[in-house]
């Protein structure tokens, strides 16, 4: 299905796709974790104990842009934003900040290429919403110091009934 | 100099505060808008303030509007440092009284610029 159709919406990738995210998430990461610090495109997986932050987006195009990862690096990219004033031991707020944060900058330079105005929520650290269209999914696999992280910019609606032809 | 670093994330002011007392800024922060009136009605009216758009209680639109309603704290810059792109948020943030606006992700550098263009930059720090 295209936006062609009537009373079809956009599904992501007609509006994105992975190589535009995965140079917004470089740039998010040279400006936040730090010049140094390298996004590789490669697929890792993921342990079972997983942590997400996420912005939501609400405009013509309306779902969520998620950061997974497990919650040891998590807290790893938390420490590496907030450098010497990280604690020694870091509280749950302290990685729902951190974390948090990384998304809400993502997600506003992913909302920046959606066509027209759209909203960005505050942003949630948490489990991911979850995905509700398999064909509104744009995701990348990326490693961060070996640790696997995933991007994904996810519609928030069910796929539209097929278009019926019968007259 | 002094600047006031307004967002609600404590990374964020952390990042912003670094850059600017590498510049010789003496800097304070606040997390929301309402934080940052009560630092202004302590009598601390900084040179700059940096301000996030998208914040709990007071966002970054609604503080800039309440500066600009209080002539004693005209003399005040106000830069917006938001995720917040969109041609038509950064014309209504200007509109509002900010100076500049600063899209996130930005480096030092894009700060620096910024604050040259402004003034705001100490010598030592521009030459």
């Amino acid at each position: 299905m295209t936006t062609t159709d009537i009373g079809a919406r956009p599904v992501i990738d007609e509006l994105i796709d992975g190589p535009t995210v995965l140079s917004i998430t470089e740039e998010a990461w040279i400006s936040l974790v730090g010049e140094d610090e390298v996004l590789v495109p490669i697929p890792g997986e993921l342990p079972a104990d997983v942590v997400s932050s996420w912005v939501d987006v609400v405009g013509p195009w309306t779902g969520s842009v998620v950061l997974t990862t497990s919650r040891r690096t998590a807290e790893d990219l938390s420490r590496a934003l907030l450098r010497e004033s990280a604690p020694e031991v870091l509280e749950e707020e302290d990685v729902v900040d951190a974390f948090g944060e990384i998304a809400n900058v993502v997600g506003g330079s992913v909302k920046a290429v959606l066509p027209g105005h759209s909203a960005l929520s505050l942003p949630s650290v948490g489990t991911a919403p979850e995905i509700r269209n398999p064909a509104d999914v744009c995701r990348i696999d990326v490693l961060w110091r070996g640790e696997p992280i995933v991007i994904s910019v996810q519609g928030a609606l069910p796929a539209l009934p097929p278009h019926s032809t019968t007259p | 100099m002094r600047a006031l670093v307004i967002d609600d994330s404590r990374a964020m002011r952390r990042i912003v505060s670094s850059i600017l007392t590498g510049f010789g800024y003496e800097v304070r922060d606040a997390g929301h808008g309402g934080e940052a009136l009560d630092v202004l009605n302590e009598g601390w009216v900084p040179d700059l303030a940096t301000i996030d758009w998208n914040m709990p209680v007071m966002d970054g639109l609604q503080f800039v509007s309440a500066v600009r309603a209080n002539p004693a704290w005209r003399s005040m810059t106000m830069m917006m440092v938001t995720s917040e792109s969109e041609h038509t948020q950064i014309v209504r943030a200007l509109a509002a009284g900010a100076h500049e606006y600063v899209i996130k992700p930005f480096t030092a550098d894009a700060i620096r610029d910024k604050l040259a263009l402004l003034g705001l930059l100490p010598q030592e720090v521009a030459l």
